[in-house]
């Protein structure tokens, strides 16, 4: 059947790609974790999973990830899209495309994405879904390994990008209410639970990391959020420890790292995201959870966090929170 | 040392760390695979995966199906159901591979480290002099002269950390500082207590003094025994490295890239601790080879 599916197929050329756009999908890549390999996936699962509901696919089908400045893309076949996420003021053939709305989209025109104006990370879905070979189980690109999307990287000029046939429909919009709330204000206020190794940290320590401001660091990206704030200060079991735990209080025996995790590097905070490494020597004194993904991909070097300590019950209410507005109730026809 | 009672340490809404110890036993990781092992078997709900390391155990959960304080409980109960660790049984497949120890790549790495990072002793002989060895060569001997144990894989996909089976053949070095900026794939080295193989050319930390041709990492699906895999190794594997010169090395390394190389492995053990307790007991641990 390979020749008449592949005629049907639609397909997206890249113009220009981007700075590290990249297809992803959700839940990203599971069962491998044990072996070393991270999720990847979008880091707003948010504005993702609405752009694939605009479009008629199942929330987590793949799409594209574009990061900062967005690629220019021309559509080969008649297709309805959708753009969520940041503001990187799309155009189609020069026209103003919609955010949050599905469109139709013929073959030959042309949708170009910019400098994001308003959050960092825009999620582009087509009617059916990126069609990408899945690689151990998942079509998401984990780039530094080489692995997923299209030939193991983000988007390069000249490639074709495979759509699957779908069925979609134009005029079709996320109500504002449900979508993460952008504001470009450039301090974010971010959940964190502490653990797993809070008790590294003594108790002015816990009070500095949340009275102060953290300022993201250029040096971040789908693997780490850098941040830039004052000294930490330790328990004694930092320093009173076996020799297997390394020299430095923030060394630890090797150990599992959560997706969110706030990896304590020397002195350097480094939120580990979605293509982090699984484990390593640091600890982890407080963790990122999921509901606070969105904010993580929408903040930009120079942006300040200040971090809020929540339980993991509160954290889990808050994810069931955007759960809940990751369905079909959430679109309206304009 | 081993707690009595293992800890549960939340990770966020998704994840919980369970730690068995504090030290680099294997003990630690028996019990942490035992514990995977069992979760995978008893299908518990909410548990979406699991990952290994030294002496904890990392598991990712979906709260909308378990809640934090349940799936604790069934972690404790399920921990306790396993008894004492002497009763844990592993299947753990069994992988020779040809390694050339002294070879010429690290070398070349290691002169390069020290021309353009820092000044440091050739890997070999520092391992051997800080452990109190007699030179290079009898570290060699010692380091291939036990079985390792995958006790985790991280930092890449695919990157195991080994520990070896035999007392007689632990040894410790730090790791570098600064790190380096590249290892050739296929580098046999160690920092702290653990062994590595590098899958692919990566920077690293660790002390280098070996290679083998043998990939552990096949994105193009080349060879059988990866099972439709990329990485070749799960936790609970053993190594063997078999010391080889630069001809079978090189012998070695034509098959590969003529796709007919085999490898060899061995499918037909369980691991019992009780049994390697056993063994070890009769182990004088400060012999070397």
């Amino acid at each position: 059947m390979g020749h008449y599916y592949r005629s049907l197929v639609l397909m997206l050329t890249v113009i220009k790609p981007g700075l590290e756009t990249s297809v992803q999908d959700l839940p990203g890549r599971i069962g491998y974790w044990e072996q070393g390999f991270p999720p990847s996936g979008p880091m707003d699962f948010w504005s993702f999973q609405l752009a694939n509901l605009l479009v008629g696919n199942a929330p987590g089908a793949a799409g594209l990830e574009c990061q900062y400045n967005g690629p220019t893309l021309r559509f080969e076949r008649d297709a309805v899209a959708a753009v969520t996420g940041a503001d990187m003021t799309p155009t189609l053939d020069g026209e103003p495309a919609p955010l949050w709305q599905s469109f139709a989209v013929r073959a030959g025109q042309v949708l170009r994405l910019s400098f994001a104006r308003l959050g960092a990370r825009a999620y582009l879905a087509v009617s059916g879904g990126i069609d990408t070979p899945p690689v151990l189980g998942s079509r998401s690109t984990f780039h530094q390994a080489g692995i997923g999307g299209l030939a193991g990287h983000a988007l390069e000029a000249g490639q074709v990008l495979p759509v699957a046939p779908g069925e979609g429909e134009a005029g079709r919009r996320v109500i504002p209410a449900c979508r993460p709330p952008l504001s470009g204000a450039r301090s974010w206020s971010i959940e964190a639970v502490p653990g797993p190794n809070d008790d590294w940290i003594d108790a002015a320590g816990h009070a500095r990391f949340l009275a102060s401001d953290w300022k993201l660091q250029a040096r971040s990206n789908r693997t780490g959020f850098r941040l830039e704030g004052p000294d930490w200060s330790f328990a004694a079991r930092a320093t009173d420890k076996r020799p297997e735990h390394g020299e430095h209080p923030s060394n630890i025996l090797d150990h599992g790292y959560p997706v969110g995790t706030v990896n304590l590097c020397g002195q350097t905070p480094i939120i580990l995201v979605n293509d982090a490494p699984s484990t390593g020597g640091f600890i982890n004194p407080y963790t990122v959870p999921s509901a606070a993904f969105w904010k993580l991909a929408q903040a930009k070097p120079g942006d300040i966090f200040r971090f809020n300590s929540i339980s993991v019950e509160q954290a889990q209410e808050l994810r069931r929170g955007i759960n809940r507005l990751c369905t079909e109730d959430s679109i309206e026809p304009c | 040392m081993i707690y009595d009672e293992p800890r549960f340490l939340p990770g966020g809404d998704r994840y919980v760390t369970v730690e068995f110890g504090n030290e680099m036993n294997l003990e630690l990781n028996f019990l942490a695979q035992g514990l995977a092992t069992a979760l995978a078997q008893n299908g518990t709900k909410g548990v979406v995966e699991t990952a290994p390391c030294f002496a904890s155990l990392l598991v990712h959960y979906e709260p909308n199906d378990i809640r934090f304080a349940d799936l604790v409980a069934e972690l404790r109960a399920l921990i306790d159901s396993l008894g004492p660790s002497e009763d844990i049984e592993l299947d753990s497949r069994l992988f020779y591979f040809e390694t050339m120890y002294l070879d010429p790549w690290t070398k070349e790495c290691i002169a390069d480290y020290c021309a353009k990072i820092t000044e440091k002793e050739y890997d070999p002989d520092f391992v051997a002099r800080i452990n109190g060895l007699e030179d290079r060569h009898q570290l060699v001997r010692v380091h291939s002269g036990s079985e390792y144990w995958v006790a985790s894989l991280g930092f890449w996909p695919g990157l195991p950390f080994l520990q070896p089976l035999d007392p007689r053949a632990m040894i410790t070095c730090p790791k570098y500082n600064p790190p380096r900026t590249w290892t050739p794939q296929g580098t046999v080295g160690m920092g702290g207590s653990a062994s590595a193989i590098y899958p692919v050319a990566t920077p690293g930390g660790y002390q280098l003094f070996g290679r083998t041709p043998v990939p552990i990492w096949d994105t193009e699906k080349r060879f059988d025994v990866f099972d439709g895999n990329i990485v070749l190794f799960r936790p609970g594997d053993r190594i063997k490295f078999v010391p080889v010169t630069q001809a079978e090395y090189e012998a070695a390394e034509a098959k590969i890239d003529a796709g007919s190389y085999v490898y060899n492995m061995v499918d037909y053990q369980r691991f019992s601790v009780r049994n390697y307790h056993r063994w070890i007991a009769t182990v004088d641990k400060d012999e070397r080879f």
